[in-house]
């Protein structure tokens, strides 16, 4: 089938997932002005922002003669679940006959998830599938794995220098077709970025940043201003609640262990029941971020996103509670770079001098 | 020769320049508005510094520049310290008032709300989407008035009965302002329940849930509207504090910041001198098209010579400009990447570790769930092989529709 998928995050996993299947896959392209732009015009005024954003990518795509769009659903009440409708019923509108397949969890329908899998994986047998999940699966581990090293080191070197070992890192991760060949990359750039381990400061000296969200608006940087840049910038750590795992580890890979629920299952402290979207894991990672010795804690939310709504209402209690500064960012197509750049700023200050007052 | 540090403020409505001693004495004072070419009026700025200052008595050893135009008059400057505006209104505020607890500043398309504790910020907030309640809202009212904006505070205090104007959107709020003349409301009560909105708005907006502490300190252009003032302390119930210099506040934190800063480091400040009020500057920008980031690449150039790129987040370009101590730098990583491309096949297996042991495993994978959804798929499987051996047909009708 020749398919593509939204742009979200490093997209060579998803990519690579479906090219090792046998299926010829078409690159989305990147989020920006002009794709914004057309989704915010074609999608319903009170969508997600998310939402828009993926309507102005699939409308790009409309001229590559696809016959399959795959994304995936959402879980509990959060409008993710009905995307893959909306959107099929705007490009039908449009005169765009593509049909959209949407990965539900496993978790939630094995039936259902066997048969979208049975469907893409086409020709391949079983052993391949296995194989290539496998593959896959190392691949986003050894992803993420490098990006998190990035976002530590990128506080203290030079940020062009940093982000152009990350930029080849992925485009030699786009080659690959073996999990001995992940192995490989992975460890070679590990290696090149051991070299800049000698720039991290003593472990008090340390100033880290949690970045927490809707997983769209966190994975995504070319829709959420670089939030993760602006804040290693001003020589702050960042870790992220969601990485690439998160997406494979919902939409592919069922029997992943226990200690992310334990992490999630934190958030029941203050949003007691499941929300959808990633609202209750969400605020479970915000007081992990805390009990790890972090500084404070970024809250990225998609205007329009009810779950995020939910979990900023009670992120003034949770500030107070577990005493870590919080700062919400509402992402949509009106943001402007430099108003987001001063409250980051005027953010980061504000935690440098508080943490300076406390050592004198 | 003295010490002199500058500090500019760049909003959006106004230009400010000031100059402060070692003493924090205010030496020079310009609040100027902004039509929109900020570079043009600092360089008219700095001259009218030059006429006022003896030149020769000081010695300018640090700049500072914040405010929403600030990274691009920081190259034109030359400045030691580039921060926002929130900073460096606490930054003054707490220096003139260290008692302060809560400073309400009002600028022209922004309004903030910083939270302070034994002089230091510990919380803010800041006007997202909308710019009702702030000052250019008070501008767009007061010419539809025709009233100019610097009698505007004192014809409020002049009304008589209270008036309710909706506040929420500038446009809104005009209708409801025609409507409520119609009721033959002077333009003092107008007025009044104009400044009245606007503080209810800030309320709603920033304030929200949070306990305010005094001293209460008022701020930014709008302060010197009494009218705002009296609606604020009307609002919270105590008496509010507008500091002397409550316009240009933005600037002086600044160029105490850049003082600070420039002590730390001891090192020349940066400034490129008076000379630049005589220089010709022009940005342009490109999109740069060598990766998917597409990023918007600014560059800033006095009299035909590049002085600043940035926008790139390779730094390829930025490190284009600063030439010859870029390229043995680069070079020396291509070296590197060679190195580690030659030794990849002996992997650095302690650096590894340590990043896997620092954490918890999130990707470890939980055998007993793998047995179990194996099984579930083995059984759909074998279950899909009998219907695919008894008829054919009937497969078709199970794929997924």
């Amino acid at each position: 089938m020749r398919l593509s998928f939204p742009y979200m995050g490093p997209t060579i996993v998803y990519a690579k997932l479906f090219e090792l299947l046998g299926h010829d896959v078409v690159m989305p392209p990147k989020p920006n002005k002009e794709i914004i732009d057309l989704g915010v015009k074609y999608s319903p005024e009170f969508a997600c922002f998310p939402f828009k954003v993926i309507t102005g990518i699939y409308l790009k795509l409309m001229d590559k003669n696809l016959d399959a769009l795959v994304t995936s659903g959402g879980h509990g009440p959060c409008r993710a679940g009905y995307y893959g409708e909306v959107h099929k019923k705007i490009l039908q509108d449009l005169g765009y006959d593509v049909e959209i397949i949407v990965i539900d969890s496993p978790r939630d329908d094995y039936k259902y998830f066997y048969e979208i899998v049975k469907r893409l994986k086409g020709d391949s047998s079983w052993l391949k599938v296995a194989k290539v999940i496998k593959t896959v699966y190392e691949l986003t581990r050894a992803m993420d794995q490098i990006e998190k090293k990035i976002e530590i080191l990128r506080a203290y070197n030079d940020q062009g220098t940093i982000n152009r070992i990350w930029i080849k890192a992925q485009e030699e991760f786009h080659q690959i077709q073996t999990t001995a060949e992940v192995k490989e990359i992975k460890n070679k750039y590990l290696n090149k970025l051991s070299e800049f381990e000698g720039s991290i400061p003593a472990e008090n000296e340390r100033l880290k940043i949690g970045i927490i969200g809707e997983i769209y608006v966190v994975l995504e940087k070319s829709i959420n201003n670089q939030v993760e840049e602006k804040v290693n910038q001003f020589g702050f750590e960042v870790e992220r609640s969601q990485y690439l795992a998160d997406w494979i580890r919902e939409n592919a890979f069922p029997f992943i262990g226990k200690d992310l629920e334990e992490i999630e299952k934190k958030g029941e402290e203050f949003i007691e029941i499941e929300i959808g979207g990633h609202a209750q894991g969400n605020i479970g990672h915000a007081i992990d971020f805390k009990q790890k010795g972090f500084d404070g804690i970024i809250h990225l939310k998609p205007f329009g996103c009810l779950p995020e709504l939910v979990s900023q209402s009670v992120m003034d209690d949770l500030s107070e509670k577990y005493e870590i500064p919080v700062l919400s960012i509402t992402i949509d197509e009106q943001t402007a770079d430099a108003n987001v750049l001063t409250r980051v700023e005027a953010f980061l200050d504000m935690i440098r001098e508080k943490k300076y007052r406390e050592v004198m | 020769m003295n010490n002199l540090y500058l500090g500019v403020d760049i909003g959006s409505v106004s230009i400010n320049i000031v100059a402060i001693d070692e003493e924090n004495e205010l030496i020079f004072k310009l609040y100027t508005r902004n039509s929109g070419n900020p570079i043009e009026l600092v360089k008219e700025g700095l001259t009218k510094f030059k006429e006022e200052i003896e030149l020769d008595d000081y010695k300018i050893s640090g700049v500072g520049v914040t405010g929403s135009g600030r990274q691009l008059i920081a190259y034109v400057l030359g400045a030691d310290t580039v921060k926002n505006e929130i900073t460096a209104h606490a930054r003054a505020s707490t220096y003139y008032h260290p008692e302060a607890g809560t400073i309400f500043e009002i600028g022209g398309q922004d309004s903030k709300l910083i939270i302070v504790e034994d002089g230091i910020a510990v919380d803010f907030a800041m006007n997202t989407v909308c710019a009702a309640g702030t000052g250019s809202f008070l501008d767009h009212q007061a010419e539809r008035l025709g009233v100019p904006i610097e009698e505007f505070g004192e014809l409020a205090l002049e009304a008589d009965r209270d008036v309710r104007i909706a506040g929420r959107c500038t446009v809104f709020a005009e209708s409801d302002m025609i409507s409520k003349q119609q009721y033959g409301f002077t333009k003092p009560e107008i007025i009044n329940g104009l400044s009245e909105a606007l503080v209810r708005n800030y309320m709603n907006n920033l304030v929200r849930n949070r306990v305010l502490k005094g001293e209460y300190i008022f701020q930014g252009g709008v302060a010197a509207n009494i009218g705002i003032k009296a609606a604020f302390e009307e609002e919270i119930g105590a008496e509010v504090i507008v500091p002397e210099h409550h316009g240009v506040m933005g600037a002086i934190g600044i160029a105490m910041l850049a003082k600070r800063d420039v002590k730390r480091s001891g090192q020349e400040s940066s400034f490129r001198g008076f000379d630049l009020t005589k220089q010709e500057f022009e940005t342009t920008s490109f999109e740069c098209e060598d990766c998917a980031n597409n990023c918007e690449v600014i560059k800033v150039i006095a009299d035909g010579k590049i002085i600043a790129i940035t926008g790139d987040r390779c730094g390829k370009w930025t490190a284009s400009l600063i030439g010859d101590s870029a390229v043995p730098a680069e070079s020396s990583s291509e070296k590197e990447e060679n190195m580690a491309a030659k030794t990849s096949a002996a992997p650095n297996e302690d650096f590894n570790k340590k990043a896997e042991e620092l954490e918890v495993d999130l990707y470890k994978i939980d055998p007993e769930k793998e047995q179990q959804v194996m099984r579930e798929l083995e059984e759909l499987e074998e279950k899909e092989e009998e219907l695919e051996d008894s008829d054919s047909d009937e497969k078709e009708d199970s794929v997924y529709v």
